[in-house]
């Protein structure tokens, strides 16, 4: 082993990955803006209107004045839940970002201090955290509104103020869904391509003859790109977190089964790399099968979409994915901490990068025929 | 007890390929057995050897790329494998270079063979590849630095810059420089870990006269250090211009072999004669007896085997008022010797 070697090897392709706009591109800021795209289209951010559910546990006058006034909202879109729903549940079915309970005696509370301005009665303000641009723009929106009503009733005093919950329950939102999709993404593409261009362009330019030549052997070369990759998958998965932090308020678990996934999901697809520029060796036609295995992996393994939105019949071919193993495995790892799916879906993927990896390094070959 | 060496011989009278077997150091009187005519031979010691190659091939399907070819290189000597595209050069450098894995055949470096001990040989050779590019976004002193970690020997980045001439460029991306310093760049990489043979594949094709003449002068001084070099090349004035010992390759077979003035003087046609300019010079010598020929711009050419031919034919030409614009004498070189083997021209002779 030529430790010097892989040193050299680790930190020239830093340094050439560096000074590769477009490499950093398609690796980091490519998926960054996939992120912001996708999660400001489909988290609902833009929205014109945001709905709200509104439980009337009073029923009383002063209730239904509330009621009209918070309807009177242009941007506000008012659903009336029956007194014997449970409102998160409610919430959940409907997929709602926020929800206000009216309580019981809120109306006799509200004359008495009127009458004796010294306590306030408070609104249930039900949110779902992971919805957390969403929830700030209602938020704002209800307490400017009940400032409103304070300077009304009492010349500014607050008398009616948000006890604010957080909704229980499962209800994730779509950047909470596509943002460990789009880790396994990034690192599908980035080990894939990488694997390629390592195999086809430095076959062609003779670097890997030129290889043969010297005394390095091809477990130092693999070794070597391998470190490189998983700072890569390290780094992109990093950035793509940081991101989901500081823009969604996306808040994920991590444990050792993130960084079994990043590594295993390097592994993995470094392998199918190798395996494509074993059979196709031009660049430019490897590249292109390339696109060809990661393109339709990236639509049909529930990467932007959940699975349930599609047939049967493609829902079934998307098991046959890796990419849909990672993808599961990320999501069960990071968001919805079930244990169970978790060890299910990484076995999935440190399998197939076991068997894919060894397949593509065995393939893998420096010497000409 | 020394070993015995066994040679392959071609008669260069009838082209009868035979083999001999003699002691090291020895000197050998031949005859061929089938024309009988009679060489001497000189069979080098084991330790001036550099790379032994005996009977080596390399068959794809039905296409023979290598047949059966034997040759020795001998240690400091600029050794230039000559033939057009497709002749079998690359295939013969890569099989020598371990590249590629020979249908048949032995290769020895340093008396040792490659096909059991290539491992400890790869310390001591260095090789530029046919069409290498290095890393795009490296600078040069990355570049060296890089590749001199693959190896446990390896010279002073500093020293090899200064040597090759590349100190002003240490700095800039391997993509940004001209094909001749890439090409400067890839001589330096063969030699960061101080090789004792170099071997050069193409070197120069696709650069401009200039930057061919900068390679020509780098291998030249690595030829004053002492290095082994493999040159393969399909240039006749690049082997001319640095070869000690040359070998012709043609449809994988070597045709000739030896120094280049023994080649040319072997298979050569002698100096020719150009008379340029006006057409009644080619009917005037021919009717005179003068084996000529019609070359280009009303142009006649002939053979001379003695200069005092060449008096003789202009007095002639003046004493009967035949004018003509210009004359030039042309000296043999290896592209005719190519000629005269093949019935091809060099460059044209791609198969």
């Amino acid at each position: 082993m030529n430790p010097r070697f892989i040193f050299y090897d680790v930190y020239a392709n830093l340094k050439q990955w560096f000074r590769n706009r477009s490499s950093v591109f398609w690796s980091l800021l490519f998926p960054i803006l996939l992120i912001l795209l996708f999660g400001s289209i489909f988290s609902g951010s833009n929205d014109i209107t945001y709905t709200i559910a509104i439980q009337d546990l009073d029923d009383s006058t002063y209730s239904h004045l509330l009621i009209d006034i918070l309807e009177n909202i242009s941007i506000i879109d008012i659903k009336n839940v029956d007194k014997n729903e449970n409102i998160t549940s409610y919430m959940l079915d409907n997929d709602l970002p926020a929800a206000i309970v009216i309580p019981n005696g809120f109306g006799e509370d509200l004359n008495d201090i009127i009458l004796n301005p010294i306590s306030t009665t408070n609104l249930s303000f039900y949110y779902d955290p992971a919805r957390g641009d969403t929830v700030d723009v209602i938020k704002t929106v209800l307490q400017s509104t009940l400032y409103e009503i304070n300077m009304q009733l009492t010349g500014g005093r607050k008398i009616i103020g948000l006890n604010e919950k957080i909704a229980a329950g499962e209800n994730l939102s779509y950047i909470d869904f596509f943002l460990p999709g789009m880790i396994g993404f990034t690192i599908m593409t980035s080990s894939i391509y990488g694997s390629i261009e390592r195999n086809t362009k430095y076959r062609k330019n003779g670097i890997l003859r030129k290889l043969l030549t010297t005394p390095v052997n091809k477990t130092e070369w693999l070794l070597a790109k391998m470190l490189f990759m998983l700072f890569l998958s390290f780094l992109s998965t990093i950035i793509i977190l940081i991101v989901g932090w500081i823009v969604f308020n996306l808040h994920v678990h991590l444990d050792i089964f993130t960084v079994i996934l990043v590594i295993s999901t390097s592994f993995l697809f470094s392998g199918i790399g190798m395996i494509i520029s074993r059979f196709v060796k031009e660049e430019e036609t490897a590249d292109m099968a390339g696109g060809a295995i990661t393109f339709p992996m990236m639509f049909l393994a529930g990467t932007f979409f959940p699975l349930e939105i599609m047939p049967e019949f493609l829902q079934m071919f998307a098991k046959i994915l890796p990419l849909y193993y990672v993808n599961e495995g990320f999501r069960n790892a990071m968001i919805y901490m079930d244990i169970d799916k978790t060890l299910y879906f990484t076995g999935f993927v440190v399998l197939f990068a076991i068997i894919f990896f060894i397949i593509g390094a065995i393939l893998i070959n420096w010497r000409e025929e | 007890m020394s070993e015995l060496i066994k040679k392959t011989i071609r008669c260069p009278n009838c082209k009868h390929v035979f083999t001999i077997t003699g002691l090291p150091g020895e000197i050998k009187k031949v005859v061929c057995p089938n024309c009988y005519t009679i060489g001497k031979i000189v069979f080098e010691k084991s330790k001036d050897i550099a790379i032994s190659v005996s009977h080596l091939t390399k068959i794809y399907g039905d296409l023979i790329a290598v047949d059966d070819i034997s040759f020795e290189v001998k240690r400091g000597e600029v050794f230039a494998f000559l033939g057009p595209n497709g002749a079998g050069k690359t295939t013969t450098v890569e099989m020598i270079e371990s590249i590629r894995k020979p249908t048949k055949g032995l290769i020895k470096i340093f008396g040792k063979d490659i096909s059991k001990s290539f491992s400890e040989i790869k310390e001591r050779i260095g090789v530029l590849p046919q069409e290498f590019k290095s890393f795009e976004r490296l600078t040069v002193r990355e570049t060296l630095e890089y590749f001199s970690s693959l190896f446990n020997k390896h010279i002073e980045i500093s020293k090899s810059l200064k040597e090759m001439n590349l100190e002003g460029e240490k700095d800039k991306l391997y993509k940004d420089l001209s094909g001749g310093l890439k090409q400067r760049v890839g001589v330096a990489i063969a030699l960061v870990n101080d090789p004792d043979i170099i071997f050069l594949d193409e070197p120069t094709t696709g650069l401009d006269p200039k930057a061919r003449r900068e390679v020509w002068d780098v291998i030249s001084n690595l030829k004053r250090q002492g290095k082994t070099i493999f040159l393969t090349t399909h240039y006749m004035e690049e082997a001319e211009y640095l070869a000690d010992h040359v070998a012709i390759i043609h449809k994988g077979k070597i045709i000739a072999e030896g120094t280049v003035d023994e080649l040319i003087q072997r298979y050569g046609k002698g100096n020719t004669l150009h008379i340029n300019g006006n057409p009644k010079v080619y009917e005037f010598l021919k009717e005179k007896g003068f084996n000529v020929e019609i070359s280009r711009n009303n142009g006649v050419t002939m053979h001379i085997l003695r200069y005092s031919d060449i008096l003789e034919v202009l007095s002639l030409l003046k004493d009967n008022n035949i004018e003509y614009d210009s004359i030039d004498i042309r000296c043999p070189n290896l592209e005719e010797v190519f000629l005269t083997l093949t019935g091809a021209k060099l460059l044209e002779g791609t198969i």
